[in-house]
Formats: C-alpha cells, sequence, structure tokens
C-alpha cells in the first residue's frame, strides 16, 4: 500500500478510538432516557453527552474514516505512491487539532448545543473553532484525491479511472460541496457571535446555511460503504461485479442528487415558504434512483459470485456464498438495515407525513438505523478487509468479527425498532428525562427499555470490534495479499469523457445548488432578518433540567 | 479514451442526458412545489399564479420582521388617589346623598342592604370604594347592565355624596360567622374557606383574603365583604377570574382568583357571604 498504508492506519486508529467512547456515551444516554436507573443522572450532563456522541460519530470517525479510506484506496487502486503525502499529514494534524479542541470544549460543559449547533444557543467559541477545524483539515484531503485522480489521468490516457478512484472523488467533491454551508455559518454567523464581535445570530439563516451540509453529510457518510458495495463485496464472494457504468452512474447520481435537497430538514420552520421546501423535498426523493440501482447491482454481483460457486435454482445461489468472510456478511445485515431505514426515510422526506414524526425519537431511530447501522457495518468490514493489508497481519480473527458483526446488526435492531414506534407515540427527541409517572409516558416505558438492552449490545459489539483490532494490530507479521479490487463482468476499456471526469457534473450540481439555495439563502439579506440575541449554555449549571 | 469535453456542450450524449433531464425534474418540482402547492387552500378556492407563487416564495402581505402582538393600552381605573380625591369624597353631602340613593333602593334594597344574590350591599361600605365603583362605571372600566347607565348620569359630586351617605349607615348589617377570630389560620387548617382567608396559600401566590379585607372582612381600602351575599361574592371571583371584571388596580383580584377553583370560590362565597342569607346556604 505503499505511501499511504501508514497514512490510514493512522486516519482509521482515531476513527475507531474514537469510536467507542462514543458509543459508551450512547449507551448511557439510552439509560437515562428510560424509567431505569442511571449513573450520573444530571440532565446538564446529558446534553454534554448527546453533543460528543453527535459531534464524534458525525463528524469525527466519519471525516477520519473517508479520509484513511480515500488515501488507502488512491495509492491501492492507481498502483502507485501517493501525491502530496506530507500534505495529508498536515491535514491529519490540523483535524486531529481541531477534534481535541472540540472535544474539550464539550466535556468541559461549555458546549452542549448538540452537534447541528442549533443557533440561538450558542457554545464557547473553542467548540466552533475546533469544529471549523475538523472540517478545514479535511479539505486537504479533498484537494488531494482531486489531484492524485487528475494528475493519473493525466498520466493515462487511454484508460478508464479505476471505479473505486472515481468513487473517492465523487466522495471528496461531495463532502466539499457539503460542508461549505457548515463552514459558512461557522465562520460567518456562530463564530462572530462566540467571539462577541456581533450581538445577534440570524438562526433562520444558521439554520438554512446548516441544512446544506445535513443532508448531503449524510452521503459522505454513506459513500465508504457504497464504494465497499462495488469495489470489495464482490472480489469478497468471489465473483465480478455487474457493471462498471451502474457503479459510475450511482455515485454521479449521489453527488448531484444529495446536495439541493437539505431543507427537507426545515419542513417545520417558518423561515421559509412552501415553494421550496416542496422542491427540495420532490429532489429528495431521487436519491432513491441511486439507492436502488446499488441494491440492484449488488445483489446481482453477489448472483454472479454465488452462481460461480456452484449455486443453482432461483435462490439457490444465496447459500453457496462465502458468509465467513466479514465482507460479504456485512453487506446482507447492511442492506437489511438499509431496506428498514430507506422505508422511515421515504416519509421523513415526504413534506406532508413528515409532520407525524417531526422532532420525535423516530428521527433519531431513522439515522441511527440507516448511519449507526447499514453504513458503519460497513466501516467495521472495510477495516476487517483493510486492516490485514495495512497492519501487514492476519486478522484475529474472522470469528470474532463475525459475532462482532451480527450483535451489532441485532443490537441496531432492538434499538431502533422500539424507538421508532415510541416515536410514532409521540416521544420526543432531545429531551434528558422523562417523567414515566404520566399515562402518556409511561406506554412507552417497556419500548424504551427494550432499546437500552438494543443499546448495551452495540456496546459489548463496539468493545469486540477493538479487541478484533488490536490483537490484529499486535499479531505476527505474516505476507497478505494487497488490497484488491473487484473486475466487473465487462471490464471498462473505454468510457465516455463524463463518466471518467466530474466536469460536467460539477457544474449541475452548481446550477441546482443556485436554484435550489439561491432564493432560501438570498431572501435574509434583502427580504427578512431574523436575528435573534444568542442563548448562551456555556454556564448552564447542572441542575437547569427539569426534575 | 475520449478527450474531456466541455460541460455546456450538449451535442454530446451525456452532457445533453445531464442538462435535460435536470432542467425537466426542476421545472416538475417547481410547477408542483410553486404553482400547484402554492394555490391550494384548506378551506377556500383555489388561488391564482401569481399569488399562488408568491405565497409559497413566503412572500405574503404580511411579510416582515415579526412583531410580538402588543396588547390595547388599558388602565384599570381613571380615579387616583390624591388628596384632592380624598378631599372631595370626605366632603360628601348626607343630605344630598340620601336623595341621590333613591335612584338605588330598587337594586341594592332597602337602607342599602341588599336582598338579591346580583347586587352588593352597600350599607357600611367605605365611601371611598363607593365613590371609585361609580366612576369606573361612569368611565366604563367595570360594565354591570344598568350601574353603566346610572352612574353616568351622576356628577362627581353626586357621587361623592351617595356614597358618604352609604358609608354613613353601619347598623342592620348581618354578622360575619368568622368574625369572632376562631382557629384556623393556619396551612394546616381544614376548612378551605377558613385556610384562604385566613393563611392563603403560599404555594399559589395566594395571600389570605383578610390581609386586604380585614380580619372581619372589612377594612378600610378594600370593599367591605360584611353582610354580601354569597352569590354575589361568587360571582365577582369568577369575574376576576375570566377577566370580565377588570378594575383591580394592580390586579390583585384578577391575580387571586385566576388560580382558585370553582369549588374554592364557592367555599369562599359562602363563608363570607354566610351571615348574609343562611337560608339559601342550606339549599345549595
Amino acid at each position: 500500500m505503499l505511501n499511504s498504508r501508514r497514512l490510514a492506519l493512522f486516519h482509521c486508529w482515531v476513527a475507531f478510538g474514537a469510536f467507542l467512547p462514543a458509543v459508551l456515551l450512547g449507551a448511557w444516554q439510552m439509560l437515562m432516557r428510560s424509567p431505569l436507573p442511571a449513573p450520573l443522572d444530571d440532565p446538564g450532563a446529558y446534553y454534554a453527552s448527546v453533543t460528543l456522541h453527535g459531534t464524534v460519530m458525525a463528524y469525527v470517525i466519519t471525516t477520519f474514516f473517508a479520509m484513511g479510506f480515500g488515501y488507502a484506496v488512491a495509492a491501492t487502486s492507481l498502483g502507485r505512491p501517493l501525491r502530496g503525502a506530507a500534505a495529508a499529514w498536515a491535514g491529519f494534524v490540523i483535524c486531529l487539532v481541531g477534534t481535541a479542541m472540540a472535544a474539550a470544549t464539550v466535556v468541559a460543559g461549555k458546549a452542549s448545543v448538540l452537534y447541528t449547533f442549533y443557533p440561538p444557543l450558542l457554545a464557547s467559541p473553542w467548540y466552533y473553532l475546533g469544529a471549523f477545524l475538523l472540517v478545514a483539515g479535511s479539505m486537504v484531503w479533498v484537494v488531494l484525491m482531486v489531484v492524485n485522480m487528475v494528475g493519473w489521468k493525466r498520466d493515462n490516457p487511454e484508460r478508464p479511472v479505476p471505479l473505486a478512484m472515481f468513487a473517492i472523488t465523487a466522495t471528496a467533491l461531495l463532502w466539499a460541496w457539503a460542508a461549505a454551508g457548515v463552514e459558512i455559518e461557522l465562520v460567518g454567523i456562530l463564530l462572530p457571535r462566540a467571539f462577541g464581535w456581533s450581538d445577534l445570530i440570524d438562526a433562520g439563516l444558521g439554520r438554512t446555511l446548516f441544512s446544506v451540509t445535513l443532508h448531503a453529510i449524510v452521503y459522505f457518510w454513506l459513500m465508504p460503504a457504497y464504494i465497499a458495495f462495488y469495489t470489495l463485496v464482490p472480489q469478497a464472494a468471489g465473483g465480478r461485479l455487474y457493471s462498471d457504468t451502474m457503479g459510475r452512474l450511482t455515485f454521479i447520481m449521489f453527488l448531484v442528487f444529495s446536495l439541493p435537497v437539505g431543507m427537507h430538514h426545515l419542513f417545520a420552520d417558518p423561515e421559509h415558504g412552501s415553494g421550496f421546501k416542496f422542491l427540495q423535498s420532490f429532489l429528495t426523493f431521487l436519491i432513491a434512483l441511486p439507492t436502488l440501482l446499488t441494491v440492484f447491482s449488488i445483489t446481482a454481483s453477489l448472483e454472479i459470485a454465488g452462481r460461480h460457486r456452484g449455486g443453482r435454482g432461483l435462490l439457490g445461489w444465496i447459500a453457496t456464498l462465502p458468509w465467513e468472510e466479514p465482507m460479504v456478511l456485512a453487506v446482507a445485515l447492511s442492506l437489511v438495515m438499509l431496506g428498514f431505514g430507506g422505508f422511515g426515510g421515504l416519509i421523513n422526506m415526504s413534506y406532508a407525513m413528515n409532520m407525524m414524526i417531526h422532532n420525535t425519537s423516530w428521527v433519531t431511530a431513522h439515522f441511527h438505523l440507516i448511519f449507526g447501522g447499514a453504513v458503519v457495518i460497513m466501516y467495521f468490514a472495510i477495516a476487517y478487509e483493510m486492516w490485514p493489508r495495512i497492519t501487514g497481519k492476519p486478522l484475529r480473527s474472522k470469528a470474532l468479527a463475525r459475532w462482532q458483526l451480527w450483535l451489532w446488526f441485532w443490537g441496531m435492531l432492538i434499538t431502533t425498532i422500539p424507538w421508532h414506534i415510541a416515536g410514532l407515540m409521540g416521544q420526543p427527541r432531545r429531551i434528558a428525562i422523562f417523567d414515566y409517572s404520566l399515562p402518556l409516558v409511561a406506554r412507552m416505558a417497556s419500548l424504551v427499555n427494550i432499546s437500552v438492552i438494543g443499546g448495551f449490545i452495540l456496546l459489548v459489539s463496539a468493545i469486540l470490534l477493538i479487541t478484533v483490532l488490536v490483537r490484529s494490530h499486535f499479531g505476527e507479521r505474516s505476507v497478505t495479499e494487497p488490497l484488491r479490487y473487484a473486475l466487473a463482468v465487462n471490464p471498462p476499456r473505454q468510457v465516455p469523457a463524463s463518466l471518467n471526469g466530474f466536469a460536467l457534473w460539477n457544474a449541475i450540481v452548481l446550477v441546482l445548488m443556485i436554484v435550489a439555495y439561491g432564493y432560501p439563502i438570498g431572501q435574509f439579506f434583502f427580504l427578512k432578518s431574523h436575528s435573534a440575541p444568542a442563548v448562551e449554555v456555556t454556564s448552564q449549571s447542572a441542575a437547569a433540567g427539569v426534575q | 479514451m475520449a478527450r474531456e469535453q466541455g460541460p455546456f456542450k450538449t451535442d454530446n450524449p451525456w452532457p445533453r442526458i445531464g442538462w435535460w433531464s435536470v432542467a425537466g425534474l426542476l421545472a416538475a418540482g417547481a410547477v408542483l412545489g410553486f404553482v400547484v402547492l402554492g394555490g391550494e387552500q384548506q378551506n377556500g378556492p383555489r388561488l391564482g399564479t401569481w399569488t399562488a407563487i408568491c405565497r409559497a416564495l413566503g412572500i405574503a402581505s404580511d411579510t416582515g420582521p415579526a412583531t410580538a402582538p402588543q396588547p390595547p393600552l388599558q388602565t384599570p381605573t381613571r380615579i387616583a388617589w390624591t388628596a384632592a380625591t380624598l378631599a372631595r369624597i370626605a366632603g360628601g353631602d348626607v343630605k344630598h346623598g340620601e336623595f341621590v340613593a333613591l335612584n338605588c333602593a330598587a337594586c341594592h334594597g332597602e337602607q342599602g342592604v341588599s336582598q338579591s344574590g346580583l347586587f352588593p350591599t352597600l350599607a357600611g361600605m367605605d365611601a371611598g370604594i363607593i365613590y371609585k365603583q361609580l366612576d369606573d362605571f361612569r368611565a366604563g372600566k367595570r360594565s354591570w347592565g344598568a350601574m353603566n347607565a346610572i352612574a353616568t348620569a351622576l356628577s362627581d359630586q353626586d357621587a361623592a355624596d351617595v356614597a358618604a351617605y352609604f358609608a354613613g349607615r353601619v347598623n342592620g348589617l348581618a354578622p360575619i360567622l368568622g368574625e369572632n377570630f376562631h382557629g384556623g389560620r393556619t396551612l394546616r387548617e381544614a376548612d378551605v374557606a377558613t385556610r384562604l382567608a385566613f393563611a392563603g396559600d403560599p404555594a399559589r401566590g395566594i395571600p389570605p383574603c383578610a390581609a386586604c379585607h380585614g380580619p372581619s372582612a372589612s377594612k378600610p381600602g378594600a370593599p367591605s365583604l360584611k353582610g354580601q351575599r354569597p352569590e354575589y361574592i361568587e360571582r365577582q371571583l369568577a369575574a376576576f377570574a375570566q377577566g370580565i371584571r377588570q378594575n383591580d388596580i394592580n390586579r390583585q383580584m384578577r391575580t387571586v382568583a385566576m388560580q382558585l377553583t370553582p369549588d374554592e370560590m364557592h367555599a369562599i362565597a359562602v363563608y363570607y357571604g354566610s351571615g348574609a342569607a343562611p337560608a339559601e346556604l342550606a339549599g345549595r
């Protein structure tokens, strides 16, 4: 893996190192919300914990993992050393400093604003500065992905860019577009107020800018999983990718359609009219296209592998798949969770149906199932696949890894299915303490208790993950094959220029963003002002919550 | 490998597919969101296209920074307790007041002792109180049927005179059962009315009634409860609670009455009105 090996290892260790404490916080939060007794029964600590859990899971783990995976992919798929390794290390350090700054501020109780910031809530400037550095540092990675792909294309004018490299560059571009929203919000609105340079916060503008990030970031999280679906799963299953073109189209569609859709997070916000909310809701439905295309391609690729291994009949190929491979097991579990979560997502994105579940536990359950389930389980599988290649030591052991995946799967289902139901019953999200003596809340008690069990299964699974990775890290060195990517049934010899680069698609994204967000953001500058005094939560006392 | 083409050259198939499909999707979404959905009203006819688009953009006639609705300025009374006011009341002519009081007897009873649950007893009431209520009726600060018209017909001097007349008629008033200061001034008192009258309910911010109305239901500066009928007291409490009566200068009665339950209002009314109509109470 040439010079990217150490880069990938460091990034992944930061990601998974942060993962375990974040899961621990999650389990404690489940306990806190439940009728069961929780240690440190303090609402102030709860909101700090939710902030840290969200920040680590949404920004730290995903960003570091995508960067590490990206460096590995760039070096292995292009078959040459990573260009700009020094810059990559600089980016790593910037991200790490940002992470430490943000995390320390939250732990100090000075930033209980949740990772989505929620202006006019106001945290300590160190939190915002940390988040900004983390995002800004990852832009180094974005530039390096583009530089490596463009450089390879220039050196290999006759060959199509390998699908894995094409996809990780799409991921990087998607993140660059998506992160623009949160960066502008931080620099333009939150940091000036946090430093005391302005008196008011334009909450409407802040929320709108964050919505640019808030949905596309989900696809930034998702993309490494999809890259594994297309390029690693067919290889691990012993087959071939059904279609290389479908893969390219999928990643292009994610880049185009996951950006102009964030306002479906603002359906209940008063600062926008119904027109743009509907338009973005409408565009959100198009994300179903690459999702369904992927489900089809991956199932087809697995069928190719199963039949190649001797499977016969309509469904006989399923049994012959190498289920002992963590990657193959993970993709099946991931698709099940993607199915459950995806159907829930259709309700969230529908302008009218959203009102039924707005701000309830349903939403929390939905993104835990999609991100915490379908996506993260693929991160695990990718880690199990990459670890021997990065460390040069075999995985210890595959059986333990399978246990971990199964526990994660069941843990997530047991956590999120009752959570969905409690949401339908009206349980609000972001609440530290429920009074279970009220008849309306008492009905949810048993559901919440079941969720807690799921939460602790997830904690056990997270401990297993770290166990497997650490044991492998310190194992005996042995020769391992390099990371190999799946060949397509018809390997591409020539692809159209538009499926081999992003100029066209970036231009389309630009137009879509101007149409979808031009007026909703522009209106704040010529029509309305929503500026409000900030609500500082930096000095929130521990007893501020409802007892 | 094909040479990289400009993203805007629509004679190539992929740019053509990309741009046309995006344009089509945007057009469909815009028409559905701005014209179709924007024109739809829950209980009304479809809006015109232009109005629909403006509405879908969030531009309505009231677009602009929202302001909190300001309640109309309301003064509970016109009376200011200046030396001049007090001097005017003190100088009330009882003789002329007796003449003016002929207007009152039909409702407030002979000698100002009410025989009906609708009307208060005026006999023995503090002159300042009567004068203020008359002015409130005249200014529309308090409303009750004929009283507004009658009060409007009186001059300031007439009001002071009739107030002086009724204030002097202290004999013949019914006693109050609680007047003899028996126990029950603590929060532990079981009887609701006695507890509220003498101890209040600090948890709800309710001061004891006796703090203003006096331990024997009569104290200068507050209307006398002495001799009032329970129906009248209960009706006034309810009127304060609902904001129908608003002429308490510092909202003290509205604040207290809002916190009382109907049962508590009834109990207090029965307690203070117990001397006035024992026969009716038994029936209730």
